[in-house]
């Protein structure tokens, strides 16, 4: 009978993620070719579809990193192949490391440690089917109903219609359901978000002065990476 | 003021590629995702049954799973547009892809649900998806060096506060990307006024009860139950004209008086 670490340590495991990896990276590259192509017939020009690459890439490193700090919790608890295939795909950092942290009682173990030095492989394998399906609901309405969904928000259907309402109606729900939990929830995470919004303020002054409009490339990444900084100051002095 | 929707849809060239073959490879790709851990425990002779997958221990694990699955393709494709196929394939739409959709809509200075803004969020997205893979690789890869450094304390803590930073970072750009084009919507803020209190007191209620950091794990049922809320509202609101949607060049004023 198989067990946890035959299939975490998998060479088969390993290929088969690699040849999905090698899959969405491909769906990204012909993406981003086909998205660029279509930016230029538009007239977009290259300094500008650069500009939005730039940002993207640096933008993406810290947001990564914390995923990276995901995979490192995730990988005494799945496997680093396992891991590696959940936060590359479909996966969110925070559900992900949630349903880590989980497992072992789910499973009949007390911790961890005695999950993976015990658990058999049709333990891992309930573990992996349950991961595998269970995200794929945002599917069962993307794939039906995706094309539905955006259309009925097109902004370019025409007159002062109520698309154009109900399309600023989804940014402004998930503001006033986040920001109200972000700020009354929790001391520090209130001011960490106040840092960064005020970084991104000051930021955003700075790169309307001439010279340094090269800022504006940069408030996300930036202001990100200071508020996160600040939440060792905030830590420090309310905890 | 016409509030009748007055053409049909055309799609743009790019709109209808993500539609059909982006959709497509979305598919195609989810059929592997299931497959993988199928062939792999066939292998080793260890598929378990339907009973030890789907009872009431493994319940836990799928409740929190769906309802969020669900919520972020009901709140977060309409705001990503042509981009929603690759964002939700490659994950980490909240504390990732979303916010390099508003990023790339805000540099660009376009706006979100158009042509163009679509177009824009999929560079965005493309290039984003691209970065994590390869961080993430790099990662697995050197694991065991790299280890350390990300189980210290100050980097943990950093990492932990992620979403407020992200979210102070980005509010600034979701809410050019509302009033971003050649029409916007005047007063929009009313609509979700009564989402802000409904939320607002749920969470004082619970930080009182101390459980406060319990509801940013629930922020995906938040979302889908407040959804309704703040479309109806809005609704109303903009059938009785509190609500408008006016040309750029066109003061406010001049709106209200027509």
């Amino acid at each position: 009978m198989a067990t946890i670490k035959d299939i975490t340590g998998s060479p088969l495991l390993l290929a088969l993620v690699i040849g999905g990896l090698g899959y969405i990276m491909a769906f990204s590259v012909v993406y981003l070719l086909k998205a660029r192509k279509r930016a230029l017939e538009m007239g977009i020009t290259k300094k500008e579809i650069n500009d939005i690459i730039k940002s993207s890439l640096i933008f993406s490193i810290v947001p990564s990193l914390s995923i990276v700090i995901g995979l490192v919790a995730l990988a005494a608890s799945l496997g680093t192949i396992w891991a590696w295939w959940r936060l590359s795909v479909i996966g969110s950092l925070s559900f992900e490391t949630q349903i880590a942290s989980s497992l072992a009682p789910v499973l009949g173990y007390a911790n961890t440690t005695e999950l993976m030095n015990n658990a058999t492989g049709e333990q891992f394998g309930v573990v992996m089917i349950l991961m595998s399906v269970g995200m794929l609901s945002g599917f069962l309405i993307l794939i039906p109903f995706g094309k539905k969904l955006m259309t009925s928000v097109d902004k370019t259907k025409g007159g002062n219609g109520w698309s154009n309402v109900l399309s600023g109606c989804f940014m402004l729900t998930l503001l006033a359901v986040y920001v109200p939990v972000l700020l009354i929830s929790d001391t520090i995470q209130a001011l960490v978000m106040i840092t960064g919004l005020i970084v991104a303020i000051v930021m955003g002054i700075v790169g309307k002065k001439p010279g340094w409009t090269w800022i504006n490339n940069f408030i996300m990444a930036g202001s990100m990476i200071l508020g996160m900084v600040s939440s060792l100051l905030w830590t420090a002095i309310f905890k | 003021m016409s509030k009748k929707t007055t053409a049909p849809i055309t799609l743009d060239p790019f709109q209808a590629w993500a539609h059909r073959w982006g959709r497509l490879g979305t598919v195609i790709a989810l059929i592997y995702m299931i497959a993988l851990p199928f062939i792999v425990l066939n292998y080793y002779d260890c598929i378990p049954t339907l009973g030890q997958v789907f009872n009431i221990a493994t319940f836990g694990i799928l409740a929190i799973y769906i309802p969020v699955g669900l919520s972020e393709a009901i709140s977060y494709s309409p705001l990503m547009g042509a981009s929603s196929y690759l964002g939700f394939i490659t994950g980490n739409i909240m504390n990732l892809k979303l916010p390099c959709a508003v990023n790339a809509l805000k540099l660009s200075g376009k706006e979100a649900n158009t042509p163009e803004g679509d177009v824009a969020a999929s560079i965005g997205v493309a290039a984003s998806s691209i970065m994590t893979v390869v961080i993430l690789t790099l990662a697995a890869l050197l694991i065991s060096f790299i280890s350390p450094i990300f189980e210290l304390p100050a980097v943990q803590t950093m990492s932990s506060y992620l979403l407020p930073a992200l979210f102070g970072s980005m509010t600034l750009g979701l809410f050019a990307s509302t009033g971003a084009g050649s029409k916007v919507v005047k007063g929009g803020i009313k609509g979700v006024i009564p989402v802000i209190v409904i939320v607002s007191l749920v969470t004082l209620a619970a930080r009182l009860m101390g459980i406060g950091s319990a509801v940013l794990g629930m922020v995906g049922f938040l979302i889908l139950a407040m959804l309704p809320v703040a479309i109806i509202t809005s609704r109303i609101l903009w059938k009785k004209g509190k609500i408008q949607v006016v040309d750029t060049n066109v003061p406010a004023e001049d709106a209200e008086a027509k």
